[in-house]
């Protein structure tokens, strides 16, 4: 009887452990390519890694443990790296990513409505049009955008000319747009100054923003019942008074994940800021991952930047705990 | 509380008619139901007179005001719609409360009004609740509700009771007319349901292809249908029909089908004395077709010869499928009847409550 249970009992481990020889294949590429990095990542970022480690990596000889070190002095600015402050990176970089968020997101549903017009023509036209921005490369789009912004021949400022020529103003409009350091309204953002480069990227970003927002409330939108705005017009609701009590707040469950997708894209945004302001004025328009980057790129300080990485993970992960929440808090209405 | 008119009402989507010239006449507290096939147009009727459609040509009259060119809103109607339509982002009671706090009633107002209404119709326990954590007859309840709270001139249901399980349709079938003889108010009804139509109107519309077949109480279109169409779709199992000529022999009159002969009563003859020789469709209910063993014997009873197909007991009559011929037809017969499928026998059709039909025209004669 033992010995028969035994057997049941071997056989049953055997299965069980079946799914896991499956995911070994998966695991063995992921800890090379991911868990490897993450954890020597995490490593030398306790350590004075510079280029000359490269070689022999953590068995090379006069590699140091310096303990919290590196932490320090990003958190107290003790880097020499002119002009940085940890927390004024910090705070921008959040600002950033709401300020556009709080843009794309009401225009992209605004466009949406309006596209939405029954009768509308070439309405399938405007829709395959808008989606293009998201399918040019970064680098691309920021090259274009810091052309429009040059100083001496930019489109911008040549438009700007010809507006105020309308007005009566001959002289042409010359906004250094990507290297004046003085904030056009100071004391907007209290402890992080917006430089004109802001606005600039603010702009460039919301061409690039809004229609994924367009798009996902044109699918949205399409998915609310007609008899919902035919109940709400018997009852006594005026057009504008449906948008507010019926498209809004059934829109609400699938821009809320959209918004949060487009707040930590903005948060991470590297490829526009990187090649539009290399995150200048006077780090300015910094972001945490264009900081690292350039810890790395123009410092070799790989410790540094690597205690800077660990960092923002940690500011992703209380970013990411947050927006969970707020996206099980608005789940669909029609689930149970 | 108000009579509704529709007058020579048109509707077209582009080329296609849905609705050809309609007149009803809806009185004041009336439950009137349109009843009609899918597609039929009674519920573009129903949303025409809504204001969610224009009407392409015509009058829509609620009371004395000519309605035409006034906005949903403004027409002092309430529908409940087949879907409910409730706001999913809305508890119940603000469901109820939406159109009242948009046209601002008092706060004190809609409270009661909400209150009242959920009492009617047993729902204040979930007033809190959102219409997912409702079970489809609670949602019916709610839509209703929301009607109810507004006090209308006029209540709109379109099919609204299709959603729902057979028991509950009939649960809600009695409730509804309780609320309608409750709150005196004049109801318009669409279903494609002719149960529905028969069990609670007080008048019943029957439209097909956008015409009004004919608009009777549900007794009077039951015992004598217009036309072909009416007499075909009021009543369950539908009525036979036998594609048939009259035949005048002496001072009888017949009714020839081809496979059977049977006498029209003398005293019914009247209006078929001159038809000797045409085309017509005879029609007779499956209750007036009988078991010999259990026929009344105060009818005219008419012998048909014909072949038991199949037989469907439902313990409180048996219905048989008989064919005689080419003619297969349904008999609804006792209980008791010992016919099984297969018997050829005789079966007794009742010459009291038989209806002819023009062949062409479709029209009764009568």
């Amino acid at each position: 009887m033992e010995l028969a249970n035994k057997k049941i009992s071997g056989t049953k481990i055997k299965r069980n452990l079946l799914p896991y020889y499956y995911l070994v294949p998966a695991f063995l590429i992921m800890g090379v390519i991911t868990f490897y990095p993450l954890i020597y990542q995490v490593i030398i970022s306790f350590t004075n890694f510079e280029t000359k480690h490269l070689l022999l990596g953590l068995n090379s000889p006069e590699l140091k443990f310096v303990g919290l070190k590196n932490y320090i002095d990003i958190f107290t600015g003790a880097l020499p790296v002119e002009n940085f402050n940890f927390f004024r990176v910090l705070e921008f970089n959040f600002w950033w990513a709401l300020s556009n968020v709080f843009l794309h997101v009401p225009a992209g549903v605004l466009i949406a409505v309006m596209l939405n017009t029954e009768g509308l023509w070439l309405k399938k036209l405007y829709r395959a049009l808008y989606i293009l921005p998201v399918v040019v490369p970064p680098i691309v789009v920021a090259t274009v955008w810091r052309n429009i912004f040059d100083e001496q021949y930019g489109a911008m400022n040549q438009l700007l000319t010809s507006i105020s020529i309308l007005f009566g103003h001959l002289d042409p409009v010359h906004l250094r747009w990507l290297t004046e350091y003085k904030p056009p309204i100071p004391g907007f953002l209290p402890g992080a100054p917006l430089t004109l480069a802001y606005y600039a990227m603010m702009i460039a970003n919301f061409w690039l923003g809004w229609p994924l927002m367009s798009v996902i409330a044109t699918g949205a939108l399409q998915s609310i019942p007609k008899d919902l705005y035919e109940a709400a017009a018997i009852d006594g609701a005026t057009g504008f008074q449906q948008f507010r009590n019926i498209t809004i707040p059934l829109l609400t469950p699938a821009m809320m994940p959209a918004a949060v997708y487009g707040f930590t894209i903005t948060f991470n945004l590297f490829g526009l800021v990187f090649f539009m302001t290399g995150g200048g004025p006077a780090r300015s328009t910094e972001l945490l991952v264009t900081f690292a980057y350039n810890l790395v790129r123009n410092l070799r300080w790989f410790g540094v930047a690597a205690a800077f990485a660990v960092i923002i993970f940690f500011v992703a992960l209380v970013v990411l705990l947050i927006t969970n929440r707020i996206t099980r808090a608005t789940q669909s209405y029609s689930e149970a | 509380m108000a009579s509704v008119t529709f007058q020579n009402v048109e509707k077209k989507f582009g080329d296609l008619t849905i609705i050809k010239s309609l007149n009803i006449n809806v009185e004041d507290k009336e439950f009137l139901v349109l009843v009609g096939p899918s597609g039929c147009g009674k519920t573009t009727a129903l949303r025409l007179l809504a204001g969610l459609e224009e009407i392409t040509s015509g009058e829509i009259k609620i009371g004395e005001r000519t309605v035409n060119d006034v906005a949903p809103k403004d027409r002092d109607i309430a529908m409940v719609f087949q879907s409910y339509a409730l706001y999913p982002h809305l508890s119940v009671y603000d469901n109820m409360a939406f159109g009242l706090k948009l046209r601002k009633t008092p706060k004190e107002d809609i409270k009661r009004r909400v209150n009242e209404a959920a009492d009617i119709l047993g729902i204040q326990e979930l007033l809190q609740r959102k219409p997912r954590q409702l079970s489809g007859g609670q949602r019916q309840r709610v839509a209703v509700g929301r009607a109810i709270v507004r006090e209308p001139k006029v209540f709109l249901f379109d099919e609204p009771l299709s959603n729902l399980d057979a028991k509950l349709r009939v649960q809600m079938r009695a409730e509804i007319s309780k609320l309608h003889q409750r709150l005196k108010t004049t109801f318009i009804y669409v279903t494609h349901d002719q149960t529905e139509a028969m069990t609670m109107a007080t008048r019943i519309a029957v439209i097909n292809k956008g015409n009004l077949q004919q608009l009777d109480t549900p007794q009077n279109l039951y015992d004598h249908p217009n036309n072909l169409f009416v007499a075909g779709f009021i009543g369950s199992p539908a009525m036979n029909f036998f594609p048939s000529k009259i035949v005048k022999n002496g001072d009888k009159i017949y009714v020839d089908s081809g496979d059977f002969k049977v006498q029209i009563p003398n005293d019914l003859a009247g209006p078929y004395k001159g038809m000797d020789g045409k085309n017509v469709i005879f029609g007779i209910r499956p209750e007036n077709i009988h078991d010999p063993e259990f026929a009344p014997s105060n009818i005219y009873g008419e012998k048909v010869t014909a072949k038991v197909d199949v037989t469907e007991l439902m313990g409180n009559e048996t219905l048989l499928y008989l064919v005689s011929g080419k003619n297969v037809f349904v008999g609804r017969v006792d209980p008791r009847s010992h016919l099984r499928v297969g018997h050829e026998t005789d079966v007794i059709f009742d010459m009291g409550k038989f209806h002819i039909f023009d062949a062409t025209t479709e029209e009764a004669v009568r």
